[in-house]
């Protein structure tokens, strides 16, 4: 059995590293055609493809991966991260996993900012990928408004021992739009063929909706980039509403065609439909994205088209919040007396 | 410092960065509790947990004189010394100290405008880890001045008289009575609303989004145009439990310069689970009423 570094292949899917299977356009994330939960509801389109693209299937899980690696191969670059040296963001989920995964992946340190309200799969999970946690006193009367406090307890590690920690700060950094036009948008276009019209994904950051709308604008002006969201006081992990969308530097709304709210309950029995009739784990802010989808075709019910879903992550870390959404799924659990 | 009426309590981060080599001050850190301090704060600055040292830890109430002067000489600050606040949350808490500073009768108290909030924003400004040594001094008190305290007792005496401006701090949906508490708060009360006659103006208000405070003339607007607070009147400030309320009673007093301004720690969690006191429910009063 050889140590040496063997070659990664795309066509044998045999790796050296998880890193060699990030995403690119010589090794897309698959995407597949969404038909049962679609023709569930409404009148048949038999004119157009509805694609979901499955981000769940990224080295390290969510589509999140593409901004963790363009962001560390940012701070590379910059020489701000390197052997014995740290990444501090504040991150709640997907971006904190990523970032942990190849932060180990490359013998860098990991500490993450989260707040207290994220769920305690989140907090295990990030310290089983190795990563170190600030966790953080929400117990006291809000303020709107505020700088967000796990924002800058980050900035404050990266500003107090700089040898130590790098902040890649995924809310201004452009390495998070450009991972887009340079992995995902080029991956949809020669997926589709060029043939894509409708662009479908939600708004965390705004790195996918904006890289992706610049790409594919820029291949084509006619294609409809729609960015869904929920509606205020969602539970949603991952996304925000456009009256919190001042957190990020990085929207771009010259890009977005149509800002659509989708009431948050959809993105649950959205979610739930699709896993059941085309057998994707999509989860909570999949469904939600499918949720936009639908609307759009059922009011515009175009003769023909491709669209394209960015569904970010599967349903494993999300079961308590399924189970408040729907629950009838928390029914039938125990033995019958 | 735009034209505050007490515009020397005020200082920048600039005017606090350039002396940071020779301070003639001492730099005093509050914040609500030690995570921000510890990861990382102005060079030379000692830290205060805001729920750990600021506030008995027994009895409801402010700290002692005793419990003060055993905090602040431990810390190395002298009587003489000049004090420089600041912390997290809009100096939120930093406010609360600059209260009980004033409480004990420490003369030179100084606030620094923005806070860590604004520190943070300007990339050249430094931080560190490591802690100041300090020597502690004895520190002796001035007997407490009631005079920027109110009690309850102090509130029901002139609720709804017309004789006293109640500024309340808390959010619009906790002064209408909709929610109790924020949404998640542990500390609530047995029920919901406003003392009446009290003037709805979240605390928020008063800062801009890097967290220093607005121009005078804003805030003239915000607090007397708009909301109806009588400059010349004596003023009670409160809202759940008397952190965000004296931040308020830092603006009130300081910056507007009303005369006679107290907070009113015991605040909503005191008021309103006492039995038998007025309260009022419903949408603020419009200004001239």
């Amino acid at each position: 059995m050889t140590t040496d570094r063997i070659v990664s292949s795309h066509a044998s899917r045999v790796y050296d590293s998880p890193l060699d299977m990030l995403p690119s356009e010589d090794n897309p994330t698959p995407m597949v055609r969404v038909r049962g939960a679609l023709e569930a509801s409404g009148p048949r389109l038999p004119g157009y493809e509805l694609y979901a693209k499955l981000e769940w299937l990224n080295p390290f899980a969510s589509v999140k991966d593409r901004a963790a690696a363009a962001l560390i191969e940012d701070l590379e670059q910059r020489d701000k991260i390197g052997p014995g040296r740290s990444v501090v963001e504040p991150t709640s989920g997907n971006t904190g996993l990523s970032l942990a995964l190849i932060a180990a992946a490359k013998g860098y340190g990991m500490r993450a900012v989260v707040p207290n309200k994220v769920p305690l799969a989140k907090k295990v999970l990030l310290k089983l990928a190795g990563a170190e946690l600030d966790v953080l006193n929400d117990n006291l009367c809000p303020a709107p408004g505020l700088g967000d406090g796990s924002v800058n307890l980050a900035k404050t590690h990266a500003r107090a021992q700089p040898d130590r920690y790098a902040m890649p700060n995924q809310y201004e950094n452009r390495a998070n739009v450009l991972a887009h036009e340079r992995t995902t948008g080029p991956e949809i276009w020669r997926q589709t063929e060029g043939r894509i019209t409708h662009l479908f994904a939600s708004l965390g950051t705004a790195g996918t909706i904006t890289g992706l709308g610049r790409y594919l604008k820029g291949k084509d002006p006619d294609i409809r980039i729609v960015c869904v969201v929920p509606d205020e006081g969602h539970d949603v992990p991952g996304l925000r509403t456009p009256s919190a969308l001042a957190s990020t530097e990085l929207y771009d709304e010259s890009v977005i065609d149509e800002v659509l709210e989708i009431n948050h309950q959809r993105a649950y029995t959205g979610a739930r439909d699709v896993i059941r009739k085309d057998a994707l784990l999509a989860g909570p802010s999949s469904g939600l994205i499918f949720e936009g989808a639908r609307t759009v075709l059922e009011r515009d019910r175009p003769e023909s088209g491709v669209g394209v879903m960015i569904f970010c992550d599967d349903a494993f870390k999300y079961i308590d919040n399924f189970i408040t959404h729907l629950p009838e799924l928390a029914e039938g659990l125990s033995p019958t007396e | 410092m735009s034209d505050f009426a007490h515009p020397e309590v005020l200082v920048s981060t600039d005017w606090v960065a350039e002396r940071l080599d020779a301070p003639d001050f001492r730099l005093v850190e509050v914040d609500v509790d030690s995570q921000a301090y510890n990861a990382g704060h102005l060079p030379g600055a000692v830290g205060f947990n805001w729920q750990t040292q600021l506030q008995d830890q027994v009895t409801r109430d402010i700290l002692s004189k005793e419990q003060f002067e055993a905090l602040i000489g431990g810390a190395g600050i002298g009587r003489d010394d000049t004090v420089v606040l600041y912390g997290d949350n809009h100096n939120w808490f930093a406010a609360y100290a600059f209260w009980l500073f004033k409480i004990y009768g420490h003369e030179r108290v100084l606030l620094m405008d923005g806070g860590r909030n604004k520190w943070l924003a300007d990339e050249s400004k430094p931080l560190t880890t490591d802690v100041p040594e300090v020597t502690p001094v004895a520190y002796t008190a001035s007997e407490p001045d009631a005079s920027l305290r109110a009690r309850v007792t102090d509130v029901l005496r002139v609720v709804d008289d017309g004789t006293h401006n109640l500024v309340d701090v808390r959010s619009p949906d906790e002064f209408t009575g909709k929610v109790i508490a924020p949404p998640g708060m542990s500390e609530t009360a047995q029920r919901g609303g406003h003392i009446p006659g009290a003037r709805s103006i979240p605390w928020a208000k008063a800062v801009n989004e890097d967290s220093t405070f607005k121009p005078r003339e804003e805030l003239e607007r915000i607090y007397t145009a708009e909301a109806g607070v009588d400059q010349s009147r004596d003023t009670i400030a409160y809202c759940r439990i008397g952190e965000r309320s004296s931040h308020t009673w830092f603006v009130l007093k300081y910056l507007l310069g009303i005369e006679n301004v107290r907070n009113y720690d015991g605040s909503w969690t005191e008021y309103g689970s006492m039995v038998g006191v007025p309260i009022e429910q419903g949408a603020p009063q419009p200004a001239n009423a």
